[in-house]
């Protein structure tokens, strides 16, 4: 075939606007098949709580001596602890999640991390994201799950990243997703004129170009994708309205729209949020605390918008941070990098309640409290009891699951 | 990113590194400008593509002086304006019951404005005014990166600062501050890469963005020592935990005078006990640790990785990292002359190389006023630079900007191009050369393609903006008139820079 023939053949607007409505009519199909196991309209909403969650402020060990000693000014007064047994409690500031971890929809897994720990947020935060603690992994663990989990791949939302900069535990192989930080800019201008998009389609989508590079073929993919992605995501999500009260904060927008893509079934399996930065080496106290009272209020709306929908039993939030930090406060009343720590399952299947063990504040691990659970055995429990797929490939190895999911 | 992006093919490591002696001309000129500068003026590339290669390399690595460019307007700075340190009167009170300037800063003497009001109010100003300066001090480094005649002197500077990385205001890094760092970062653009990490171990950002100044004898903060190993000079796996700990001690007593807001070496806080680091042992000081770091292999492979990923294409091969390392030893760590070398290679000028590298967003604003002529920030840039994922003086975290593929989503994309079609949209476009191209769809289609692309598209795409350039069948980008030969020529330029080859470097 000669140079052109394609692009003019192929690719002219109307066999493209064509593909269109197939593509999105698929996407409607897909999400409306009824749940199998693990069934196909379940959703994943991770939250990175991004530069490492203090895991003791947060998940309060109030009945612990060694926490009090530990951290003689940075510690949270029993009084304070919104207590959940006579040993530990949530910190102050998430009252609202404090009430739904009451009415059984939050588990919280103690001690979580992984062999030899890397105190690197980038590496740790590399490792949590491949779930490969020993190697380095081009791809993410949920990237992994959208190659292997036949989804239509004509569906462009089959994931969808609510930050700027696509997070590595979606890069896949063969799927692409979108990084979408906010609705509202999320479009070209040259749209508003059907025959330049017309001509833009057909020259950012031009293969026969006289040179090579390694992006080329990712740039122009992503341009096509951006293209469609952004004429049809406002559409398609335009006839979704909520009452909630989202905190006008950067988390309460990505979970806004969150519950937006889920509510408008797009065929999204999974979403990425972030949250952060919880990087408290200095001053602690007011910064994890605004943090936490933030993700407390914005996850409650997220949960009240989704079950107003009835999508609350379809959307499993998982929360994870790069590490928790040490166990005694440094001299600048904050914390260093540590290790393991709680992470929180929100909706969805879970059984509310405690899982994991504590770590002993009594044996430190050179300073940190040592991890309990495999953070692995958390992602094998949610690929396989919620997304209904075989974790072995995923995360190369067997491990256990643990209790928290139904 | 390391991974995938090494471009295909073989390197042919036994002639890598010699001159490069094939063809000179605009696209390779272009191709030179854009990776030792942000891409240049149509101009600037064909007068560097009638000289000889290596004095086009040399015109670029010796800077022409700077001194007619403008200094920054009215930097916020605290300590000078007696809002903070010694002479601190009044609102210094203000500043710290919010914490604004941090808890104990020295010297205070509370006086007047007692109304808890009235000093919140003036505290949010504060703030506000930092910020507002920051902003200030973004539009005049863009200004300065598209009209300084030293363009690889700012393209250092923009390297170092993703690489050394501070951020603004979090952590009290004033905008006063984040100037002293950039200057710094332009001093020493290419030189002596050893000498520039001992300044940035004693630069006011750093000291506050990374917790030296609070690395006290009694209570070593590692997190500057960790970080300056990991990102800046070796990489993980060149040390251990305990070397990390050990020069952490060595730091101690770095700090910040509350009083001046300047570095200072405080002894009375410095553990001068003896370390063990990268297996030897002494009483070191910071300055040690830095020159023990820069006698390991694993420092001169780290920096000749950093130019090879900046300057040539990512993932280099390990036998092209280990001849530019040698090459970078053999100059004692100065690096004017090896990045000399390097612009002058054959592996540089090779199809291997040639738009191997993805723009960063101030990459893609820079070189695109560059592109057209324009002198002045377009009014859009610095909003568009935040939707594109790069706010100059706010890298996202201490490893800096991670670059490569990950520039590119459907948002910042999307980003990129709302910027052009924005800007193609202003009249003041009819200014610049795109104002004069001949009212013949043909030639004007040539002469855009080829200062906008070096020409690189297909045969079938250039036809298909000259068609469009002609209205066969098409009409004009937004809101500009199809009826209007002058505004299709700047829809079809829109077009040209949204092809995937323009957010190629």
């Amino acid at each position: 075939m000669k140079r052109g023939q394609f692009l003019l053949g192929s690719l002219s607007g109307i066999t493209v606007v064509a593909n269109l409505d197939h593509v999105f009519a698929q996407a409607l199909a897909y999400s409306t098949v009824p749940g199998l196991p693990g069934g196909d309209d379940r959703v994943l909403v991770l939250v990175n709580m991004q530069g490492g969650n203090d895991g003791l402020n947060c998940v309060v060990p109030h009945g612990d001596d060694a926490y009090y000693r530990l951290r003689p000014s940075l510690a949270i007064a029993r009084n304070d602890v919104l207590s959940i047994d006579n040993q530990v409690g949530l910190n102050p500031q998430m009252k609202s999640f404090k009430a739904m971890y009451d009415k059984g929809m939050v588990a919280i897994v103690q001690g979580v991390g992984y062999p030899d720990p890397d105190h690197s947020h980038f590496r740790s935060t590399e490792i949590w994201q491949t779930a490969a603690p020993e190697k380095y992994l081009s791809t993410g663990w949920l990237g992994r799950y959208l190659d292997d989990a036949n989804l239509p791949s004509e569906n462009l939302f089959n994931g969808v990243a609510i930050s700027q900069v696509l997070p590595e535990v979606m890069i896949a192989r063969k799927t692409d997703v979108p990084a979408i930080a906010q609705l509202n800019g999320y479009g070209l201008l040259s749209d508003r004129n059907k025959s330049a998009s017309t001509t833009y389609t057909e020259l950012v989508t031009d293969k026969s170009l006289p040179f090579s590079s390694p992006y080329l073929s990712h740039v122009a993919e992503i341009e096509d994708h951006a293209q469609r992605g952004s004429e049809e995501l406002p559409k398609l999500v335009a006839g979704y309205k909520t009452d909630a009260s989202y905190p006008a904060t950067p988390l309460g927008r990505s979970l806004a729209l969150a519950a937006q893509i889920v509510g408008s079934k797009l065929g999204t399996r999974v979403l990425y949020v972030q949250h952060g930065s919880f990087d408290t080496h200095v001053n602690q106290r007011g910064t994890q605390d605004r943090l936490l009272s933030e993700f407390s209020d914005a996850m409650k709306a997220f949960y009240d918008d989704l079950a107003a929908h009835g999508n609350d039993k379809r959307t499993l939030t998982m929360t994870f941070s790069e590490f928790g930090r040490r166990a005694a406060q440094n001299a600048s009343g904050g914390t260093d990098h540590g290790e393991a720590a709680p992470l929180f399952l929100i909706g969805g299947n879970v059984k509310g309640g405690m899982y994991g063990t504590h770590p002993d504040l009594n044996r430190l691990n050179d300073g940190n409290p040592g991890f309990t659970t495999d953070f692995r055995n958390v992602y094998a429990t949610v690929l396989e009891r919620w997304l209904g797929r075989p974790s072995t490939p995923i995360l190369d190895g067997s491990f256990p699951q643990i209790a928290a999911l139904a | 990113m390391d991974n995938g992006t090494r471009p295909a093919g073989q390197l042919d490591i036994a002639t890598a590194l010699s001159p490069y002696s094939g063809p000179w001309d605009v696209r390779m000129a272009s191709h030179l400008m854009r990776r030792a500068g942000f891409g240049g003026t149509p101009q600037q590339v064909q007068q560097l593509s009638h000289m000889p290669m290596h004095e086009a390399v040399e015109s670029l690595i010796h800077f022409p002086s700077t001194a007619g460019l403008p200094d920054p307007d009215n930097v916020f700075d605290p300590y000078q304006q007696g809002l903070i340190g010694a002479g601190m009167a009044g609102v210094s009170r203000v500043a710290q019951g919010i914490g604004l300037f941090g808890p104990g800063v020295g010297g205070a003497r509370p006086i007047g404005m007692i109304d808890p009001q009235a000093r919140q109010e003036r505290a949010k100003e504060l703030r506000q005014d930092a910020r507002q300066s920051i902003i200030s001090l973004q539009a005049w480094w863009l200004t300065r990166m598209v009209a300084s005649p030293a363009p690889l002197q700012e393209k250092m500077t923009l390297l170092w600062h993703g690489h050394f990385t501070s951020a603004a205001i979090q952590k009290q890094a004033w905008p006063s501050d984040m100037y002293r760092q950039n200057q710094l970062f332009r001093q020493y653009a290419l030189g002596n890469v050893r000498d520039l990490t001992q300044a940035v171990s004693k630069d006011v950002a750093m000291l506050k963005y990374l917790d030296g100044e609070r690395n006290v004898k009694a209570h070593p903060n590692e997190n500057y020592a960790r970080e300056l190993m990991e990102l800046f000079t070796l990489g993980i796996g060149n040390y251990s935990e305990q070397d990390i700990r050990e020069s952490a001690r060595a730091f101690s007593g770095w700090t910040v005078d509350r009083r001046t807001g300047e570095f200072v070496d405080n002894q009375s806080q410095h553990d001068d006990g003896s370390k063990t680091f990268l297996g030897r042992t002494g009483n070191f000081t910071g300055t040690d640790i830095v020159n023990i770091i820069f006698q390991q292999p694993a420092a001169s492979k780290f920096f000749a990785k950093f130019l090879l990923n900046n300057f040539v294409y990512n993932d280099p091969e390990p036998e092209l990292v280990d001849a530019v390392a040698a090459n970078i030893v053999r100059n004692d760590f100065n690096l004017a002359p090896v990045v000399s070398k390097l612009l002058q290679s054959n592996v540089f000028y090779s199809e291997r190389s040639y738009r191997a590298l993805v723009k960063s967003p101030v990459e893609f604003v820079v070189g695109t006023h560059q592109l057209f002529g324009l002198k002045d920030l377009a009014p859009n840039a610095q909003r568009a630079l935040v939707q594109m994922g790069q706010i100059l003086f706010y890298p996202p975290n201490v490893a800096g900007w991670p670059g490569g593929s990950t520039w590119i989503t459907s948002q910042t994309l999307i980003a990129r191009e709302n910027f052009l079609a924005a800007l193609m949209n202003m009249p003041m476009m009819q200014q610049t050369w795109l104002g004069e191209v001949p009212m013949n769809a043909r030639a004007a289609t040539a002469q855009m393609v080829s200062a906008i692309l070096q020409s690189d598209i297909s045969p079938a795409s250039q036809a298909r903006l000259q068609d469009y350039l002609n209205g066969a069948g098409t009409s004009a980008l937004g809101m500009l008139s199809a009826e209007n030969y002058e505004e299709r020529v700047r829809g079809a330029a829109y077009l040209a820079m949204a092809m995937p080859a323009y957010q190629l470097s």
